[in-house]
């Protein structure tokens, strides 16, 4: 093609553009995409959606935002001066509960229930459809208005559900997400990494590679060996604390690995100036070999009943640090078929390191494929996190996740309202996932162009 | 194709090394001392201290039997201040502390003087008795009581302390040293022992132990005036030769054969040999997981090949959409959707909620049909869950590798020839197309073992699955470890299958 000739429409040609097209003509998909959408708005306004503390409240006098202020600033006490008495009156918002007082207008959150606080009226499984109580604010038990009622039902406590849905919503989607972003740093890292050089191709003296080795040893030492008080009493004073201590290790980790790595380059005479191979491949297929032997689900399930402390955050690791393989496998395939096209050797022929070819030149072409990955396991992640809440392992007791409220209909089975709205939820999540995927599949795959 | 699976044979001796050993150090880590659970079950008669005593015997003896007197591994990294003889400590709490305390002084003398004071101050302070304590600070009065209609006198002891102000004294002077035993941090030490201190001075009739506390306070006071941090920044590597795992593989020559001879160890609830307790488990898993494969199997395939065959029809359109509905719908939601259909007074009563058998009326003795009979109404739901979502993986994947198949050239040909439909699709496609399908059934074992926690768990069938997920939440280690061991072994052997499958599939595959 001769280059005076291109039309404006073949200039402005991009993948990303191709790609975004050929993935609007799939309609599940798309509409898929827009679920998701408006799943991530469901999630981010969830304390606004449903929530027991009204969005706007004016008592005695005074106007109030108790959800936003409780969202910005959970611990906000604010008074106000009773006009009765002229005495003041301390309102904690975190605790009052609004739908006792006396109030003069009022605009409650379209679910007025929070998910982890009981309804004292409702107890014992209330159905969606049958008759339930409210306690108005002259302190009479009736049968509750529209506004006020559970519309999917409550659980054994009294607990809303459709509250529990709502929140349970971020809980999925932060797992989803987080996890999967941890396992696509592992995963597109050591793949491109193993595609790129392969076994062969990544050639240092043997002192550098010996030094690497013992640099990782060393790292691992001063990291994880002599920082294990550091990192013990980090997480006794909180999870936060502990991740901040452990990233502290891993820096010093690959700190020392580079230190050594960089001394490594002094010019040696005989044997150990000589260039030895780096089996790059092989150590991380390998590892990829090994973790793929283990049963995954059995894995998660016993790192996350040896952790002292059941928490989300911990579990996101647990099921990041064990999903990679399947993402480094799509990576390094992409990188073994990228490194032998042409434009990979005009830029090595033009003499650029490595690291600019593998960063610039050859990671945002290989990347396409990884995405179909990463959404399905989104899927996965998902689908183990709300598996695993079910089961009752990993995830804190006092958490509402979609898993959880499904566990509680496995325990009463007149209560289908908890069986089915959870499982549809989670169907709903899943589904969306996968067909974004295939979606992602059809419209990156070259194959399919036509 | 010999060499190949010799050559793939040998690779599979590194990585089930790694994968017990990972198991291995997680079930390390775990929390809670195996030994104390162990040993809880022994006798609880006989005085305290005599009780005491038996138990520390008995915790020995467990301890001695399950090889936790051993180091871990063959080599362990750490500092130059870690002592060659920790594992030889008794009490893992004192254990994990007395490593903390080297690491932060880097003084392993001075640590353990500071930790023999310790228990010598315990073992004083433990012995001291209340009712002696109290008689020696008192004085003797005899006093007349009157009383409605009798009179009678009574020894009063008068002192300036009563019984209850002598035992809380003496309990907190108890405690105290304890949470000494499992606490690093120096201001938390120093805090505490000002307590103690100050518990001495107020109470003159603690002195007997004053002496051993004193000597504890020197051992401390001398380990933070020699600390050498600097030891704690140098590496350390030290060998053992007897170690855990090399026991846990080869044996301890004696009653234990270690895992390459078959011995998987003993569980440590109760006591069962893991291998028995695993074999038995297995069968039930298996059962399930087999029919389940093949009922897929047979169904998937012909749906597969049909929805390939008619791309685009009614039939391919809508059975895409049922199986990817299937595809999507997680195990535990099907699971407790059916029970909650067919297993409940309120609907309909079809199959029993829960198990495997019932155990009022089977009995072992029955011939092989009475058994089936007796067992199937259990197996229904579970096998559909088992199934659905295997089922629908594989239709797609059949559809897929069919489509893929149909395309190409040598399909053309074939037709071309004059062959019937029927030959073309059963015998040149088919053949061809299987091959995604194998990969699959390589997964069959490993997933029998320990794929299937969700689904037991909901219809508490005696499987792997429940057994594990048991072990899980006791902290059954040695069960874990020949689990996560089995399965590996078994996922790796399934690969090898799958891949010489390969070759007796497709022709133009060769390993030579």
């Amino acid at each position: 093609m001769s280059d005076n000739k291109k039309t404006q429409k073949e200039k402005d040609f991009s993948f990303r553009k191709y790609a975004w097209k050929q993935f609007k003509k799939n309609k599940p998909s798309i509409i898929s995409f827009y679920i998701l959408i408006l799943l991530v708005v469901v999630a981010l306004s969830a304390h606004f959606i449903a929530n027991d503390q009204p969005l706007f409240a004016k008592y005695r006098g005074k106007t109030f935002y108790p959800a936003f202020q409780t969202y910005f600033n959970s611990a906000k006490v604010d008074s106000t001066i009773n006009p009765n008495t002229g005495n003041w009156e301390k309102l904690q918002f975190d605790i009052t509960d609004w739908k006792q007082l006396e109030l003069e207008s009022v605009v409650w959150a379209p679910i007025p229930y929070s998910p982890e606080k009981p309804d004292r009226y409702n107890r014992e499984y209330v159905s969606p459809s049958a008759v339930q109580y409210y306690k108005n604010p002259e302190g009479k038990r009736v049968v509750a208005p529209g506004k006020f009622r559970h519309h999917l039902g409550t659980d054994a406590i009294g607990r809303d559900v459709a509250s529990g849905l709502i929140h349970g919503t971020k809980v999925s989607l932060l797992v989803g997400i987080i996890s999967m972003g941890i396992a696509s740093i592992i995963g597109i890292t050591l793949g491109a990494l193993a595609g790129f050089f392969g076994d062969k191709n990544l050639v240092a003296t043997r002192f550098r590679y010996y030094m690497t080795i013992l640099g990782v040893i060393l790292g691992f030492f001063y990291g994880f060996i002599a920082r294990s008080l550091s990192i013990t009493e980090g997480f006794n004073n909180g999870i936060g604390s502990g991740l901040l201590q452990l990233a502290i290790s891993l820096i010093l980790l690959v700190g020392v690995t580079l230190l050594l790595n960089m001394f490594g380059k002094l010019k040696l005479p005989g044997f150990l100036g000589k260039d030895t191979n780096v089996p790059v491949d092989s150590i991380v297929s390998r590892s990829i070999e090994i973790l793929n032997s283990m049963p995954r689900l059995l894995l998660i399930i016993t790192i996350s009943a040896i952790m002292k402390e059941r928490s989300l955050t911990i579990l996101m690791v647990i099921i990041g640090i064990t999903s990679w393989t399947g993402i480094a496998r799509f990576t390094r395939a992409e990188f073994l078929k990228i490194r032998e096209l042409e434009y990979l050797q005009a830029a090595k022929a033009l003499g650029y390191s490595n690291r600019r070819t593998m960063v610039k030149h050859a990671l945002p072409n290989g990347l396409a494929p990884v995405f179909v990955s990463i959404a399905f396991g989104i899927a996965s992640a998902i689908l183990i996190e709300s598996g695993l809440s079910f089961l009752g392992i990993g995830v804190p007791d006092e958490a509402v996740t979609w898993g959880s409220l499904l566990s509680l209909g496995r325990q009463e089975f007149e209560a289908w309202w908890l069986v089915m709205f959870p499982g549809a939820a989670i169907f709903i999540t899943i589904t969306v996932y996968n067909l974004i995927g295939e979606g992602l599949r059809d419209a990156l795959d070259p194959k399919l162009k036509q | 194709m010999l060499k190949y699976i010799l050559k793939r044979l040998i690779v599979f001796i590194p990585t089930l090394i790694i994968i017990s050993l990972l198991a291995f150090v997680i079930s390390i880590n775990a929390p809670g001392d195996p030994v104390e659970r162990l040993s809880k079950s022994a006798n609880k008669e006989g005085t305290a201290s005599e009780q005491s005593s038996a138990t520390k015997k008995v915790k020995q003896e467990i301890r001695k039997r399950l090889g936790l007197d051993l180091p871990i591994f063959y080599l362990s990294l750490g500092t130059l201040a870690d002592p060659d003889t920790l594992y030889k400590v008794e009490d893992k709490a004192q254990q994990d502390n007395l490593l903390k305390l080297t690491r932060q002084y880097g003084n392993w003398e001075a640590v353990q003087n500071y930790y023999i004071a310790l228990n010598e101050a315990l073992e004083v302070t433990s012995k001291l008795n209340t009712d002696e304590i109290y008689q020696s600070i008192s004085t003797f009065t005899l006093e007349e009581k009157m009383m409605d209609d009798s009179s009678y006198t009574d020894t009063i002891y008068s002192s300036s302390y009563s019984k209850n102000q002598i035992n809380e004294a003496k309990n907190n002077t108890n405690f105290d040293i304890l949470s000494l035993l499992e606490s690093y941090n120096q201001e938390i030490i120093e805090s505490k022992l000002l307590d103690i201190e100050k518990r001495y001075a107020e109470n003159s009739f603690l002195a007997p132990s004053q002496e051993k506390f004193e000597s504890v306070k020197t051992a401390f006071n001398y380990l933070k005036e020699n600390a050498s941090s600097w030891k704690t920044y140098v590496p350390k590597i030290i060998w053992y030769g007897n170690n855990q795992y090399h026991r846990w593989l080869f044996g301890d020559g004696g009653e234990r054969k270690g895992v390459l001879r078959g011995d998987f160890g003993i569980s440590y609830i109760d006591n069962q040999p893991v291998s028995a307790k695993i074999w038995k488990k297995f069968t039930v898993s298996f059962v399930f997981i087999f029919l389940s494969i093949v009922l897929s199997y047979l169904v998937s395939i012909p749906i597969g090949i049909y929805s390939a065959y008619k791309k685009n029809s009614g039939f391919d359109k809508g059975s895409s959409v049922l199986l990817f509905i299937l595809y999507s719908m997680p195990s535990f939601f099907i699971g407790t959707l059916l029970l909650y259909m067919f297993a409940n007074p309120d609907m309909y009563v079809w199959f029993p909620e829960s198990g495997f058998q019932d155990p009022a009326t089977f009995s072992e003795d029955w011939g092989m049909f009475k058994k089936i009979a007796h067992h199937w109404p259990y197996m229904v739901l579970p096998l559909i869950t088992y199934t659905y979502s295997s089922f629908a993986f594989l239709s797609r994947i059949m559809r897929v590798g069919m489509i893929d198949v149909m395309g190409q050239d040598f399909i053309r040909t074939a037709r071309a020839k004059g062959l019937g439909e029927k030959k073309v699709v059963l015998k040149h496609a088919l053949r061809n197309s299987l091959l995604p399908i194998i990969t699959v059934f390589a997964n069959v074992f490993p997933v029998a073992i320990g794929g299937s926690v969700i689904i037991e768990v909901i219809f508490s069938l005696p499987g792997m699955g429940l057994e594990t997920f048991n072990a899980i939440l006791n902290y059954d280690y040695p069960m874990i470890v020949s689990i996560f061991t089995i399965s590996g072994f078994l996922t790796v052997v399934g690969y090898l299958v799958a891949d010489i499958l390969y070759a007796v599939v497709d022709p133009r595959i060769s390993y030579s």
